[in-house]
């Protein structure tokens, strides 16, 4: 599995029509705010402050990113209160951008004006017993064998490849292909790009669907299912990004035949 | 002989009364009674207790005596006269402390199997008579693994690993050499590691939370048992190589005791079940009395450890890591002075309980754990990582780095003219190739005193990741850390204060100190 060049890369302008206005499509620092709970993770775009996401723990349907590093951000704009200081972005997707940047270092004080005015999902010592969120469903047996083809797609950060939210899509894939059992396994990877607010397109690396493609592959075969046949294909050919879904093309498709 | 039978005779709660105070030499009695040598006829008891620096440890066997005579664990079984029980004595919670060691070189003359060539020396082509030539073990209690470079994958064949690697330092000439170095014949990499429990073993081998078909860190496949096909948890060895405890006496057969054939069925079965029967944890402590008294906290002492539910998480208010119930929350005092001070001592051990779970910090650029949907910082506490039930350990796929092999962070002393110590460990240069993402903490250049699970991996982000040790039986088995670089348990809270910039109080790291004593 090998990854290309490194650096983000940015296309022309988009020609594609002007996105929807309350969308916040962008690529910032992102800035860690303490509180007297959990810290809040937000950051400034065009001379507002946003609010991205708490602290709370794996389960988390939005993850926070790392300082070190810049974050994609691709959001909505929402009209609900200001959280920590910033305006709440709803939906939001956040992806940390891969190479390192040490300006990226911004941690603040908690304030009594931008304490939560709210429960946070967890604290931030030990748990009541449960985790945070129930969006992490442990993986079981299929209640039934199913005899008709079934389809599942993986998710993906721009430009990531698996990661610590992959087991708990995958584990059901095997499971299933398992119990079927599958016959042949048809996978085909994709990759995006992604445009920004100020109109920029950020393209995914070249050859990452290949590459996300191959390493399922990999990954199945590694955890012992050997004996279906393999069909591989990608789209390494993005489509042209509209601001408002491109996170729906950072994606493998995983086909079973039974 | 007799003092380890007064040990195992005398009631634990009677035993306390005569504990004598902590002296520079009780971590280690020094009789020839509390090595339990290969080959020896004797009876391994259900209960054992050994004295430490701290009170007492306590090795509980969920089973019938045992007559070592013969038996797999006990046998040298390879041309260096090494068995399993060589490097896992229970006087050391089964594993083995530098102290020991130390008394093993002075009263053999270092004629021990202990100090074998092939690992327990610093190298093997080093002369094997002068004590210098096993400074690590006698100093830090290392064992020198050498593994193939590059890395093989589980069909043997050589990885393509994410990363070049150079020797830096080469201290013990191990790393460089021709016939054991990295550019030898069949190369190799040498790193030093202390020697790990083999108890409490279904705590590190269970089948419960987190053990999925791949792993919860990178979404990579986990290991499996080639016996049943299931995942393992991935949390033996400091680099989870071997994924049973089978797989893992068949490296330590091979690798430490030098077999020339593999272990049979039945040399395997023995070993394996009895690890499995062993529960080991601190039973006393001199300053806090007994640790398993009724009425005491559920979670101490090593039946706690063979009554507790393997494989689920601690880190929260409803099983606990370490079950203590608030029991030494507040004690009363009675104006006895020997009393009072026992009361003072446990409460002192479950503030440190309560630094453990309680006391937030910023915990940042620790791979495997930032990168795993916490953020980077995140305002979490101990527990938030050595979160499982009972150990202390993460509940599986537990390797992590939090710099204690890695530059900036290892124990390195900086060199200059007036001083005439060089440094023992090893140093190489890791250098993340282009065609990879660079390590997101550490960036494409790492210096190391050990890959850690990046020597199996072959991958870029596991450089200097070390799987967690269970925090059980730590007074029995100094020096800690898998690199043996903390000295005491208030070096490892001290070493986590400078990590972290936690800022712990003097009250805190001393309570933590004491509660950490205590498991």
């Amino acid at each position: 599995m090998k990854a290309g060049p490194l650096l983000l890369l940015f296309a022309a302008t988009a020609q594609a029509a002007q996105p929807d206005p309350s969308l916040r499509n962008f690529v910032a620092c992102p800035i860690v705010r303490d509180t007297a709970s959990v810290p809040c993770w937000l950051a400034e775009y065009d001379g507002e402050l946003y609010f991205l996401t708490l602290q709370t723990d794996v389960s988390a349907p939005v993850n926070p990113p790392w300082l070190g590093h810049r974050v994609l951000v691709e959001g909505r704009r929402s009209d609900k209160p200001r959280i920590c200081g910033g305006i709440p972005l709803e939906p939001v997707r956040l992806s940390v951008i891969a190479e390192p940047d040490a300006s990226c270092n911004q941690l603040l004080p908690a304030e009594d004006r931008y304490n939560l005015t709210f429960e946070p999902p967890r604290p931030p010592g030990p748990s009541a017993g449960r985790l945070a969120f129930n969006t992490l469903p442990m993986p079981t047996q299929p209640a039934a064998i199913k005899k008709e083809p079934q389809r599942y797609t993986l998710d993906y950060y721009f430009d990531g490849m698996v990661n610590f939210k992959t087991p708990f899509q995958l584990a059901p894939v095997l499971d299933m292909a398992r119990a079927m059992p599958a016959t042949r396994v048809e996978i085909v990877g994709y990759r995006s790009a992604a445009l920004l607010s100020n109109g920029k397109v950020l393209q995914e690396q070249p050859d990452l669907a290949r590459r996300r493609a191959e390493q399922v592959v990999e990954l199945l075969k590694g955890a012992g299912l050997t004996a279906p046949q393999y069909q591989v294909r990608w789209v390494d050919a993005s489509p042209v990004p509209n601001g408002t879904d491109d996170y729906r093309n950072r994606k493998v498709e995983i086909t079973l035949q039974p | 002989m007799k003092l380890r039978q007064a040990l195992i005779a005398i009631p634990l709660a009677a035993s306390i009364a005569w504990f004598p105070s902590p002296s520079p030499s009780a971590d280690y009695a020094g009789t020839q009674d509390r090595w339990w040598g290969p080959g020896e006829t004797r009876a391994w008891p259900q209960r054992l207790d050994y004295a430490n620096s701290q009170g007492l440890v306590g090795v509980l066997r969920d089973g019938p005596v045992l007559e070592t005579r013969g038996h797999a664990f006990f046998t040298s079984l390879g041309p260096n006269g090494r068995a399993c029980v060589t490097c896992h004595q229970p006087a050391d919670g089964m594993s083995l402390s530098a102290a020991t060691a130390r008394e093993r070189w002075s009263v053999t003359g270092g004629r021990d199997p202990l100090f074998a060539a092939i690992d327990g020396s610093n190298c093997p082509n080093l002369p094997q008579e002068k004590e210098s030539s096993h400074s690590l073990l006698l100093g830090r209690g290392l064992i020198r693994v050498s593994l193939p470079w590059p890395p093989r994958g589980e069909d043997g064949k050589p990885l393509d690993p994410e990363f070049t690697l150079e020797v830096v330092r080469d201290p013990t000439g191990c790393n460089t050499g021709a016939v054991h170095g990295l550019k030898s014949a069949q190369p190799s990499v040498s790193v030093y590691r202390r020697p790990r429990p083999v108890a409490n073993t279904k705590y590190t081998t269970h089948q419960n939370f987190g053990v999925l078909p791949f792993i919860g860190k990178n979404g990579l496949p986990a290991t499996r048992d080639p016996d049943n096909g299931k995942p393992s948890a991935m949390n033996l060895m400091a680099d989870a190589r071997a994924a049973t405890l089978k797989l893992q006496a068949q490296d330590a057969a091979t690798n430490h005791l030098q077999m020339p054939a593999a272990l049979t069925p039945a040399q395997l079965g023995e070993i394996v079940a009895f690890e499995g029967s062993l529960y080991v944890a601190q039973a006393a402590s001199h300053t806090a009395g007994s640790l398993e008294e009724a009425g005491g906290p559920s979670g101490l002492g090593p039946d706690a450890m063979r009554k507790g539910e393997a494989g689920v998480l601690g880190n929260n208010t409803t099983r606990w890591v370490v079950p203590m119930e608030n029991k030494w929350k507040s004690l009363p005092r009675t104006g006895d002075v020997a009393a009072d001070a026992r009361a003072a001592a446990r409460e002192s051990i479950q503030r440190g309980h309560d630094v453990y779970m309680f006391r937030t910090f910023w915990i940042r650029d620790s791979m495997h754990l930032n990168s795993v949907g916490l953020g980077n910082p995140t305002k979490r506490t101990c527990s938030t990582c050595h979160g499982m039930h009972m150990t202390g350990m993460d509940t599986a796929n537990g390797w992590m780095d939090i710099g204690t092999t890695n530059l900036p962070w290892a124990k390195e002393e900086p060199l200059n003219p007036w001083n005439s110590s060089k440094p023992e460990m090893p140093l190489f240069k890791v250098t993340c190739k282009a065609s990879v993402p660079p390590h997101p903490f550490l960036g494409r250049v790492i210096y190391t005193q050990d890959p850690g699970r990046a020597l199996i991996s072959g991958r870029c982000n596991d450089v200097g990741t070390i799987v967690m040790q269970q925090l059980r039986g730590l007074s029995a088995r100094a020096p800690y850390f898998s690199n043996g670089s903390a000295n005491t348990l208030r070096e490892v809270v001290d070493f986590y204060d400078r990590r972290y910039a936690i800022g712990y109080s003097e009250q805190e790291k001393q309570d933590l100190v004491n509660f950490l004593g205590a498991l």
